[in-house]
């Protein structure tokens, strides 16, 4: 036993007992000295950690869908390919020269394209890893196995290597390997080492997107233009997002993630509705009745927001346990603060 | 020992019936899961409450399968074997509600089968079949028997009767020893006599103040229909381990019992309910140990690795389904967990863990999946922080189980009372050298801990419905067991 803790004895109080009193945490009185002071708990049946909603939908049956697209697509490149043989077997007949040069274009498409591919495969693999870290560290925050804690936390300091602000997250965090820490409290330390500062930045991102957007929308002569920036700013702060949490999505990549993205706000939004919606009235009320522009700058800015809290949860790597979830009304609060400081 | 005849008889005679089952579960699969436990452990009341949460939706937020809808209905259904009673679930969950009092001690086997109907993750409807089976935990003491010799038995259990606080317990039973000669003629009256002192003194270990665990034969504990027979009448003699009994003697009269009864009890017992496992839950009652004393400590640990060597443990493969089923998952769970605050759950854990590191290890290089953790199946106490002077103590309130003791005082079973049953230390190697105080050597007011008794909670009718049964991660149970064959 260590200094700081001795070994208490074991001690029994009867609640009928005169010099005994029971009473809840919030009342304050002053008690007679010796009086013995019971303070009942809340009930820890809600102890364990109630299961996050899976990210991405479990997939059921066969995936029709991708084999027509990829049949498409072999076709269309059977047919482009067929294409360009035959036009440069023209080009051979009608001059060597041209032949030579056309030859020379084809290798070089070929070689751009498949390195192209190989980029994009690249990173629709990169983007898999992170959702199926971010399942298995949920799943580990419930068994609390220690060995898969360990080998999550090796992946993570992976990722993370090429991010060059979190070297001292992740020489903290190598320290801590050999010590007996349980798998849960393991996950939850590497995300409050590695996934503070990336917390940070991504909740700026958001509220920097979202006030753009929100200023764009207010001084915007036409709706058209606000709706092609809304749809421009949040592709750009998904991809942002995806950057600052290790993730390097592609063209398929983004599309992939705007997916899940748009999947996890049906999912959530709901729930997110019903804890805000008063608070987005009242704003949108009082900035509506100031100016009409206004208000609507401030809706679309708190879509943006939602959006990109949205795109935070599907691309970080860790659920969120030991941090706490950015809210709708943190950001809300950035939006309208800047605004007052540029207003 | 070289595989005698007989073993090799009971191998083939296991593998045909896995052979068997394994036909079966094509069909209709099927888990049976192995409720281990010494007696006390809560062997009942676990299944009682898996029962009863599953088939009357309890609250199991981290069983995946269950909180997520997928599990449309648990039912139970007749069980497969038509000799064995039935687990008499309707009576027991009757004496945890109404009567607020835990099941009686379990004194024959019985058993129950329960059907999931689960929606597997990719939408097609399946049934899962579970076999549940409840026995006398002291039975389970007999599995090391299999492997010894009745000299190698007679010495390990005289042995262990002259350690600690077992010698006075023994007094009686080694004064008549003593006058036994195991050279000299057979004789019933000696056996009769010798077998009942022996008897008295296995009884007398399990006696709260001391809550002794390794004390085979379990049957002598609890005979259930053999009390009285031959193959129940023989007790340790004082005979050397490599020795051979001349014929006609006492000696050789205890040694053919001792087989008898590893033949007639034993070895059946193990085949019908153990040799098809799984998965298997091991529930330890750790608590009345930290009660007792540093000697039943060291006893639960000797009881607990000695009955887990005899399991076949290991990953699954189709050749090992076909002929040898083997464990694939076991979860060892330190029982009563409600008697603690939570504050304490990682630190009860640490020592269940220290006290089975050995077959968990084994286990672990077999390629089973193994977790350990604190639970409690039916929660009979709420948490509390008392604050007295300076201290607070992190606390639990609930009712003592009527003639529970603390303080001098015997509790009537009608006041409540909030305990703080001592700090348990963070590193548990403590514990293990010995380093605390129980009941069997010091007074009550003296023990380093007190965990008391409760009663089962008392619970609310809502609305003419069943309540449901508080618990602590019950729900965390059954997903390590379960859970992956639910997917």
């Amino acid at each position: 036993m260590n200094e700081k803790t001795p070994h208490r004895r074991p001690a029994t109080f009867k609640l009928d007992d005169p010099g005994v009193v029971v009473m809840d945490s919030d009342e304050t009185g002053h008690l007679a000295r010796g009086t013995v002071r019971i303070t009942p708990e809340s009930d820890p049946s809600l102890l364990p950690v109630p299961i996050d909603m899976p990210l991405v939908p479990v997939r059921r049956g066969f995936r029709w869908g991708t084999l027509f697209w990829v049949a498409v697509g072999g076709l269309v490149l059977l047919g482009t390919g067929l294409g360009i043989v035959n036009l440069i077997e023209d080009l051979f007949a009608r001059n060597e020269s041209l032949g030579f040069v056309g030859l020379g274009l084809a290798m070089a498409a070929t070689l751009a394209l498949t390195v192209v591919i190989a980029r994009e495969a690249f990173g629709l693999a990169r983007l898999a890893t992170i959702e199926k870290l971010h399942l298995r560290a949920a799943e580990v925050l419930l068994s609390d196995d220690r060995e898969s804690s360990r080998a999550i936390v090796v992946d993570l300091v992976k990722l993370a290597h090429q991010n060059p602000q979190l070297a001292r997250a992740r020489a903290a965090l190598a320290g801590h390997a050999d010590d007996i820490i349980d798998g849960a409290d393991m996950i939850k330390l590497a995300e409050r080492e590695l996934m503070t500062p990336l917390d940070q930045e991504a909740r700026r991102l958001v509220s920097s997107a979202a006030q753009r957007v929100s200023i764009v929308t207010a001084v915007s002569p036409r709706a058209l233009i606000d709706v092609l920036f809304v749809f421009v700013a949040s592709l750009r702060m998904i991809r942002q997002l995806a950057l600052l949490y290790g993730g390097r999505p592609g063209t398929l990549g983004m599309v992939r993630l705007m997916r899940h993205v748009i999947g996890h706000l049906a999912i959530t939004g709901g729930m997110a509705a019903s804890d805000s919606l008063i608070q987005q009235m009242l704003g949108h009320g009082i900035a509506a009745k100031l100016s009409q522009r206004l208000g609507e700058g401030v809706l679309n800015g708190l879509l943006t927001a939602r959006l990109g809290l949205a795109a935070i949860d599907v691309t970080r790597p860790l659920p969120f346990t030991a941090l706490p979830r950015p809210a709708l009304a943190d950001l809300a609060k950035d939006l309208l603060r800047k605004k007052d400081d540029e207003g | 020992m070289a595989p005698s005849f007989q073993d090799i008889v009971e191998e083939a005679r296991l593998s045909a019936r896995a052979l068997l089952d394994y036909g079966e579960g094509f069909f209709n699969p099927t888990v049976r899961l192995g409720v281990t436990g010494l007696s006390r452990a809560g062997k009942t009341v676990f299944i009682t409450a898996l029962i009863h949460g599953l088939t009357r939706g309890g609250r199991f937020p981290v069983f995946e399968p269950y909180a997520s809808g997928r599990i449309a209905k648990a039912r139970l259904t007749p069980q497969p074997d038509d000799a064995v009673p039935r687990f008499a679930y309707e009576e027991h969950v009757r004496t945890l509600i109404e009567q607020r009092r835990w099941p009686s001690s379990t004194v024959d086997i019985s058993e129950l089968r329960l059907v999931i109907d689960y929606q597997r993750q990719n939408g097609a409807d399946r049934t899962l079949t579970i076999d549940i089976v409840d026995y006398p935990g002291e039975w389970l003491l007999d599995l090391p028997l299999l492997s010894k010799s009745y000299e190698q038995w007679s010495a390990e259990s005289l042995a262990l009767s002259r350690e600690g606080p077992r010698v006075k317990l023994a007094a009686p039973w080694h004064a008549h020893l003593a006058t036994l000669s195991a050279e000299g003629r057979e004789d019933e009256q000696a056996a009769l006599s010798t077998a009942k002192l022996f008897t008295d003194y296995l009884r007398a270990c399990r006696d709260d103040r001391f809550a002794m665990s390794l004390l085979p034969p379990g049957r002598f504990l609890m005979p259930g229909n053999m009390a009285g027979t031959p193959a129940l009448t023989f007790a340790p003699l004082d005979v050397a381990t490599d020795g051979t009994a001349p014929d006609g003697s006492l000696w050789a009269m205890m040694k053919r019992r001792y087989e008898a009864y590893k033949d007639v009890v034993v070895r059946p017992f193990f085949r019908d309910h153990f040799s098809r496992l799984d998965r298997q839950i091991v529930l330890v009652d750790a608590l009345s140990a930290f009660n007792a004393g540093p000697e039943a400590l060291y006893d639960l640990e000797a009881a607990l690795s000695g009955i887990l060597d005899c399991f076949r443990i290991g990953r699954s493969t189709l050749l090992s389904n076909l002929f040898r089923p083997r464990i694939d998952r076991i979860l060892f769970a330190a029982t009563k967990a409600d008697h603690l605050h939570h504050s304490s759950h990682d630190r009860l854990e640490a020592v269940l863990r220290r006290a089975v590191a050995k077959a968990a290890d084994r286990a672990e290089v077999a390629g089973a999946a193994i977790d350990v953790v604190a639970l409690s199946a039916v929660r009979a106490t709420r948490e509390a922080t008392v604050t007295r002077g300076r201290d607070k103590l992190p606390s639990i309130l609930g009712t003592p189980a009527p003639g529970e003791i603390a303080n001098g005082e015997t509790f009537d079973g009608e006041t409540e009372v909030a305990t703080f049953p001592g700090d348990l230390p963070a590193d548990p190697a403590e514990l293990f050298n010995g380093g605390f105080r129980g009941l069997s050597s010091a007074s009550s007011e003296k023990a380093d801990f007190r965990f008391l008794r409760f009663r089962p909670p008392l619970l609310e009718h809502e609305s003419g419905k069943e309540p449901t049964l508080p618990h602590i991660r019950l729900d965390r149970a059954l997903q390590f067991l379960i859970g992956d064959r639910l997917q």
